[in-house]
């Protein structure tokens, strides 16, 4: 029949293609110039002076001229507050991927009795915004006497890393194949020593995921920090930004500085790593 | 071959065996999963169930005083001022909600759809759009801020620049402009989430399906409204329950941006700040007061609980009925 | 082995030995981060002059500092002596029995303190007193010498005079205030630091007594004033700046008046080391009305109730209402001690001091941060809303005195 007619249907998809691929092209361009212009500008205007920013907002500076990071280096708790952030936030996954991985084996690996209500348990903990319960929070690092100590962000940054990281774990140990175990179990092999050289070295790329879907909102949090750290050489680093930006107010070269120099750990990270950043921080929302 | 019988046949071993070294095991288990259980209960499950006791008494400072029944609801609801302050940063969640519904999920929507076309330079563009997400709200609020400062940001001196001086605004500083500035910071900041969350979703079509599509229309409109949308509803379901989670938490964002007070006039005040600052007080105006703030928690809380659940079921039925 | 154990043991012994002396530790927190090293000098003097009795010295940020001393105390692991805030933040404090109260019994050098700073750190139910005042800060207006130099400019002498002057520093081109008001706090010392002599003595002496209130002439007609000159000689677009930022503008030296309080002084200094500044109280309409400046009480220093050496406290305490210490601490942190007799080497604080002596309380701060809604987040959020044109001040009279009226009880009729 129509031989004639779905030549003609093909050239006006194929015009209809181009003209809105090229539309779609557009927007994409349009979007990435306006995602990355604030980046590139904070990047820039940490090379700059406080009048050069003023007068030449866009111009390319000179990136040799580093005296922001030196009067940073020198002046300013930012390195200390960058080994905290580092120590909080690896701490916490190392908790957080020890007992993930812990409760997922039990209940992914065994059967028994209160392992469903056990992972409802945990999912429970998935949706509920623990911000709102600050003030009992706040009680009980007070009564646990860890107030103004970094270990009141470790427990709670772990507990908050639980649910997703059990979710995760779960559903992929679920997923492994038993015979390597029976066989080692008919050898007499111990169930701890199964778990650890046998299942655990299978898991690797499960904790990866978990981990990163866990590590950018531990090293970005800033609320927890807010209202259980107040002495100044415990802070982490987005807590530690607010007072540097207060005590560099004048200076829009350093603070501008300081916002490149505390980005840029995670977006070279993310740079590098992108595809699993982006597994992992949708992993939650992606089934 | 591999697939199939051997895990049905594990299936089956795996409940033979407990009861060949159940004490063993049994304790083996214990220790495997109470610590984690734990955590999760004394820094999750025990601080939210006393957030709710808490709003039923009376706070001193940091002291629990006597038991007022649902006084502290009563005072927050109907006795003003905090009537009017809660009304206020309720009204302005909700403003902010639906505009970042539009701004960042129906945003999100086109760019993953333009980038599931997978043109020259999508994997670069799909870099792009997430970059932001990994950043620090903090760093994004400073930021921000200092790109609107009315006298030097970058935003005003462009305006000038461009001839377009009468333009040029005190952003943060007028109450028809201050939340709209946060929003559109906010929405900068969390696009890359909903377009790659969306873009997964759409890769999941799978392309006889398109294919079939293809054959019975020309129409692009169509082939989004009949497939795309319908089968990246499970997407949307998540998208739009986590922004309205997130929307009612806001709060480090407006924090650095507006102030504690949210300024100017509350006309930037959401419920985070509203019941942090009524919690933990506010050096240059407010008392702490922990039972208020905890009756505020308890119906933010209450109410995100409510409308996620709807959100989900309403959606999730949309899903199977298409 | 036998070694190690000897060690030890020789250590306990040591350590039994020690135990009276170390009872004499006291732990003194502050949220004045910025004076760590002023303090820890004060200390060694009195250290020096009371063997036996060591201070350490904690400071916490100052934003936190109430919610961070309120549970200490409440769980028992409070400081010694401490810091306090003054009227209502004290009251936070004091109400819940954590300080020990204080009296010229034990605190002799308190008789001769002046009524109103004593007042600031007492309960207004018994008037018991619960700390030693250490200073107070003036809201005033802070100016800029050369720039004033440089253009002809003298100290107003009437709100006439004042808008000249600013008329002036924009024709050539400097900027006539730094002040912005995106900062909420920013807008209640703007207000009382331009408007204390617009609103004049008897107002406030007839709000205290109860016969006015905000809705009267004399505070509505200083706000519009107020709004008024803002509106002219504030920088472009100051209701979108922020705090830091107008500091900047003055500190800087692109402004010439700052409206503020006397601690900004310190903070130009450390800001821009070259700039000279001068002090003056903002004028009334004319010339002939008395210039006022807005005074309050920043905080005392309290004995925890509690603690497990009161009596060290107690002395550690009569030393810091000492007039030998009051000169060091005007002397070293550049602020109006309070402690009677102290003279002021710094012309620019003798000069704050002289004001002082025509003052009214910063308003909102000392009289109306008792209750919710507090006072101070009434006017900041009414004159943030004037100052974009939103409301009239007649409006702002209004909303204040119904909205004070929800626990302040000479406005419940």
């Amino acid at each position: 029949m129509s031989a004639g007619a779905s030549t003609y249907g093909d050239r006006r998809g194929i015009l209809g293609a181009l003209g809105r691929d090229g539309l779609l092209q557009v927007i994409l361009v349009a979007n990435t110039v306006i995602m990355l212009a604030p980046i590139v500008i904070m990047v820039f205007s940490a090379f700059k002076t406080t009048p050069q920013i003023f007068q030449s907002p866009f111009g390319i500076p000179d990136f040799t001229q580093v005296a922001n990071f030196a009067k940073i280096w020198s002046e300013t708790n930012f390195l200390r507050y960058l080994l905290n952030s580092f120590f909080v936030t690896g701490t916490s996954m190392v908790l957080i991927l020890t007992l993930g991985t812990m409760a997922a084996y039990a209940i992914g690996r065994y059967q028994f009795t209160g392992a469903s209500f056990i992972l409802m348990f945990f999912l429970a903990g998935l949706t509920l915004p623990l911000k709102l319960a600050i003030i009992p929070l706040f009680m009980l690092m007070r009564d646990l006497s860890i107030l103004n100590n970094q270990l009141s962000l470790i427990f709670v940054y772990t507990a908050m890393g639980l649910p997703t990281t059990v979710f995760i774990m779960t559903g992929f140990i679920r997923t492994l194949p038993s015979e390597l175990e029976d066989a080692a179990r008919m050898d007499g092999a111990s169930e701890a020593r199964i778990m650890w050289s046998i299942m655990l070295p299978l898991v690797r790329p499960a904790m990866v995921i978990a981990g990163i879907q866990n590590v950018v909102p531990i090293w970005n949090d800033f609320f927890f920090p807010l209202v259980f750290i107040q002495n100044d050489s415990l802070k982490t680093l987005p807590q530690g930004l607010t007072t540097f930006m207060g005590e560099y107010t004048t200076d829009w070269g350093v603070l501008f500085a300081g916002l490149t120099l505390s980005a840029a750990p995670i977006i070279v990270i993310y740079i590098l790593l992108s595809k699993q950043f982006i597994a992992g921080m949708t992993s939650g929302a992606v089934k | 071959m591999r697939e199939g019988p051997p895990s049905s046949s594990a299936r089956a071993k795996r409940i033979f065996m407990p009861q060949l070294r159940m004490t063993g095991r049994g304790l083996w288990i214990t220790v495997l999963i109470v610590p984690p259980l734990a955590f999760v209960a004394l820094f999750i499950v025990y601080p939210i169930i006393s957030a709710f006791a808490y709003a039923f008494f009376d706070w001193q400072g940091l002291r629990r005083g006597a038991f007022v029944g649902l006084e502290n609801f009563h005072t927050v609801l109907f006795v003003e001022p905090y009537r009017s302050w809660t009304l206020n940063a309720f009204k302005n969640n909700v403003l902010v909600f639906f505009a970042l519904m539009v701004l960042q999920n129906g945003l999100g929507f086109v760019l993953a759809y333009a980038l599931w076309r997978e043109l020259p330079g999508a994997r670069f563009h799909r870099i792009a759009v997430f970059l932001p997400v990994v950043l620090s709200t903090i760093i994004v609020a400073y930021l921000f801020k200092l790109f609107l400062h009315p006298l030097f940001g970058v935003v005003n001196i462009s305006l000038r620049g461009l001839g377009l001086g009468e333009l040029a605004q005190p952003w943060l500083g007028q109450s028809n402009t201050a939340l709209w500035s946060l929003i559109v910071a906010q929405a900068w900041h969390m696009v890359g989430f909903p377009t790659l969350v969306f873009l997964a979703g759409m890769q999941r079509i799978p392309s006889e399906m398109l294919d079939a599509v293809r054959m019975e229309t020309q129409s692009e409109w169509v082939k989004i409204t009949k497939i795309v949308w319908p089968l990246v509803a499970p997407s949307a379901t998540i998208v739009f329950t986590l922004l309205f989670v997130g929307a009612f938490n806001w709060f480090e964002l407006p924090y650095i941006m507006a102030g504690l007070d949210g300024s100017p006039f509350g006309s930037t005040d959401v419920l985070g700040l509203y019941f942090y600052r009524t919690a933990f007080g506010n050096v240059s105006a407010g008392q702490q007061n922990f039972g208020l703030g905890s009756a505020l928690a308890v119906l933010i809380f209450i109410f995100i609980a409510l409308v996620a659940t709807v959100i989900t079921v309403r959606l999730r039925a949309r899903e199977i009925q298409l | 082995m036998k070694t190690n154990i000897l060690r030890i043991g020789s250590a306990l012994a040591a350590m039994l030995v020690a135990a009276p002396a170390l009872a004499q530790d006291l732990t003194f927190w502050s949220w004045r981060q910025e004076d760590r090293a002023a303090y820890e000098q004060f200390i060694e003097t009195f250290e020096a002059a009371n063997p036996g009795i060591t201070v350490n010295f904690e400071t916490f940020e100052a934003t936190n500092y109430n919610t961070i001393l309120s549970t200490a105390l409440a769980g028992g692991t409070g400081p010694d002596v401490m810091m306090v805030r003054a009227y209502g933040g004290l009251e936070n404090v004091a109400s819940a029995g954590y300080l020990e109260p204080l009296s010229t019994e034990t605190i002799p050098a308190l008789a001769d303190f002046s009524e109103a700073s004593l007042a600031a750190e007492s309960m207004r139910s018994d008037g018991t007193i619960y700390a030693v005042p250490f200073a107070s800060q003036t809201q005033l207006v802070i100016y800029n010498k050369a720039l004033f130099d440089q253009h002809g400019i003298s100290e107003p002498e009437s709100w006439e005079e004042l808008e000249a002057a600013s008329q002036k520093l924009l024709d050539a081109g400097v900027i006539p205030f730094a002040n912005g008001t995106a900062t909420a706090w920013q807008n209640e010392t703007v207000t009382f630091g331009l408007g204390s002599s617009l609103m004049g003595k008897d107002f406030y002496d007839e709000l205290m007594a109860g016969t006015a209130d905000f809705t009267d002439e004399r505070f509505t007609g200083a706000l519009a004033e107020i709004a008024d000159l803002a509106a002219k000689y504030f920088p472009d677009g100051f209701i979108g700046l922020d705090y830091p930022s107008a500091q900047q503008l003055f500190g800087s030296g692109m402004a010439g008046m700052f409206v503020g309080g006397s601690y900004e002084i310190a903070t130009f200094k450390n800001m821009n080391p070259d700039i000279e500044v001068g002090v003056f109280a903002a004028p009334g309409q004319t010339a002939e009305d008395e210039k006022l400046v807005g005074l309050y009480f920043d905080g005392g220093y309290a004995a925890n109730a509690a603690g497990a050496n009161k009596e060290a406290a107690l002395t550690f305490l009569n030393y810091l209402a000492s007039q030998e210490f009051g000169q060091a601490f005007a002397d070293t942190l550049s602020n109006i001690s309070t402690v009677p007799g102290v003279t002021f080497q710094d012309p620019l604080l003798a000069e704050v001091n002289e004001l002082n002596q025509s003052s009214i309380p910063y308003l909102m701060l000392a009289h109306f941060r008792y209750g919710e809604p507090s006072g101070s987040v009434l006017i900041q959020g009414e004159m943030q809303k004037l100052f974009a044109g939103e409301t009239t001040p007649e409006a702002i009279g209004e909303a204040l005195t119904t909205g004070l009226a929800a626990w302040y009880e000479p406005f419940q009729n």
